[in-house]
């Protein structure tokens, strides 16, 4: 929608402001209170939705058939389980907590960010490489701010990698076409994760209070 | 002995008397009525080109006892077309619900089954009491990657046909329009209109599950609908009415991220609050003046969704600048 676009892209930039390193002293998201951060982290994942949507596009087109038909239902193969999945019993997901709420995101999206620099490390077209290295800056980007959330919420960040990608033993695509599939299932989990996650901040939302623009002084080198 | 006998439309139906002999002499009757003898071949009644009109009750009597022989109910019709077939979530998380019909009438019972395949896992839908031709499914997952396939087949005498449906949990969300939508003047505001309305009492959590709303209003005398997007409450205010005229407003409902816009809810009608009628003359002219110069049909400005969100993201980027500028000026004065 336009709405979507503008104010998307607006708090998007907002965002990747506040988290630049190059800024002294500046922790945007921390100074301005965990409900605006939620708000910026919410924010995120709808303009990462929309950015996602080009993108798988492109990417499926780059797969070709069958892998870029709209109905294209594959049964989900083991090896899959591998990307982290968003799918939850109701029930469940009703009663996370909010330090596990946030906690299942940051830690999926730090795989799927992972997964998705494998995967831009091995694509064939320039443009293709363009995109998904725009896509993952934003997706970096993303795992900032829910970090940052649980930081400014007193909650401890998952241990685990946001670093290099799958152990080196782990079994790569034994042929084109089920690596093909290992890719179509990371962009259907990563599409499926931002959908879940604008229901989950929205849920956060509710709970955290409203903006409160805490000053925070912390001794930092200049 | 009697039954009952579909035959397709447009079809040659051939009707033996029971067990009597091809040269026995019958009398057959339809609903009672005498059928004619040229319909005879021997005791068997030939019907041609059989229509809707030819359905009913056909019986056969042996020629001089008037014994009856054969009774048959003939229902003339046609085997069934591909249905139309529709899913929908209306009640997100909760679970959807289908809905079904023919595109033409068969003119003969027809039997629907649908199933519902999740993966490997087959799901079974509840049929509806009211309305029929519906059933009704919850989620035992949410936030599911993988698609549902709905089948549904469709049965009758003349034979049988089928349609699917493949689509994501995400795909089919899509409310019930606003209900309760109330629209008011407000004393003293001759360009004000109040609009409110409630969720639609489908939507389960609309806590954890927020509506966004479209509203939409145009004088009855214009063709041109305005639109405003809100992304929270349930209630506007209308701030460039045309002064004392009639309008039309409807409010209809989204998920705010996932699935399609609600139809719009019930159509409501206000009138902006007017003055008094003996001052009407002078009020009038000078609301005319102050909005327009030319034709006092020019449309309004409209609410821009745009403006709305540039407001929103400066918003945003303000506030990020303003605590950073504070928190620049505390630090200036620590060091």
């Amino acid at each position: 929608s336009p709405t979507g676009d503008s104010w998307g892209i607006f708090t998007f930039l907002c965002a990747a402001l506040c988290n630049l390193p190059a800024l002294p002293a500046l922790n945007c998201s921390e100074e301005l209170g965990a409900g605006q951060s939620i708000q910026q982290t919410y924010d995120l994942t709808r303009y990462l939705e929309h950015q996602l949507r080009t993108l798988a596009g492109t990417y499926l087109n780059y797969l070709g058939p069958p892998f870029n038909e709209p109905d294209f239902n594959p049964p989900r193969l083991a090896r899959a389980e591998r990307v982290p999945s968003a799918t939850v019993d109701l029930d469940l997901w009703r009663g996370l907590t909010d330090n596990a709420r946030l906690a299942a995101n940051y830690r999926a999206y730090s795989r799927l960010l992972c997964y998705l620099r494998v995967l831009d490390s091995q694509v064939g077209t320039a443009e293709l490489r363009h995109r998904l290295a725009h896509f993952c800056a934003s997706l970096q980007g993303l795992v900032l701010s829910i970090g940052g959330v649980m930081s400014s919420l007193g909650y401890p960040l998952p241990a685990g990698p946001a670093g290099p990608p799958a152990p080196p033993g782990a079994p790569t695509a034994p042929n084109d076409f089920l690596k093909k599939m290992d890719d179509f299932w990371l962009l259907k989990e990563l599409q499926t994760w931002l959908w879940r996650s604008a229901k989950d901040f929205n849920r956060l939302k509710k709970k955290v209070p409203p903006a409160v623009v805490t000053l925070r002084l912390e001794a930092r080198e200049f | 002995d009697s039954h009952i006998q579909y035959e397709r439309v447009g079809a040659d139906v051939t009707m033996k008397c029971g067990s009597m002999d091809w040269d026995a002499a019958v009398t057959w009757t339809a609903n009672g009525t005498d059928i004619d003898e040229s319909h005879l071949n021997g005791s068997y009644l030939i019907l041609k080109n059989v229509d809707l009109t030819q359905s009913g009750q056909y019986s056969c009597y042996e020629g001089s006892s008037w014994h009856l022989k054969y009774q048959t109910y003939l229902r003339v019709g046609t085997p069934p077309k591909e249905p139309v077939l529709m899913c929908r979530s209306n009640n997100y998380p909760k679970g959807f619900y289908c809905s079904w019909h023919l595109p033409t009438p068969t003119y003969i019972p027809n039997s629907f089954n649908i199933s519902v395949i999740h993966g490997t896992k087959e799901m079974v839908c509840e049929k509806d009491a009211v309305p029929k031709n519906r059933c009704h499914i919850r989620y035992l997952q949410l936030f599911s990657t993988v698609k549902y396939k709905v089948t549904l087949t469709v049965t009758n005498a003349l034979g049988k046909n089928f349609t699917t449906l493949t689509f994501d949990e995400f795909g089919i969300v899509k409310p019930d329009p606003p209900e309760s939508v109330v629209a008011k003047p407000v004393p003293n505001n001759p360009r004000r209109l109040e609009v409110s309305w409630q969720n639609p009492s489908s939507w389960p959590d609309p806590e954890s599950f927020p509506l966004k709303f479209f509203l939409r209003y145009r004088p009855l005398i214009l063709d041109q609908w305005q639109h405003v997007e809100l992304s929270d409450g349930t209630s506007h205010t209308i701030t460039d009415a045309y002064a004392g005229k009639e309008y039309i407003i409807q409010v209809a409902a989204k998920d705010n991220d996932i699935g399609t816009w609600s139809d719009w809810s019930v159509a409501v009608h206000a009138t902006p609050w007017t003055e008094e009628p003996k001052h009407l003359t002078t009020e009038a002219q000078i609301t005319e003046t102050t909005s327009t110069s030319t034709s006092s049909f020019m449309a309004p400005p409209t609410t821009k969704i745009c403006d709305k969100g540039a407001m929103v993201g400066s918003g945003a980027v303000a506030v990020c600048w303003t605590a950073g500028l504070v928190v620049a000026a505390y630090s200036v004065l620590f060091i």
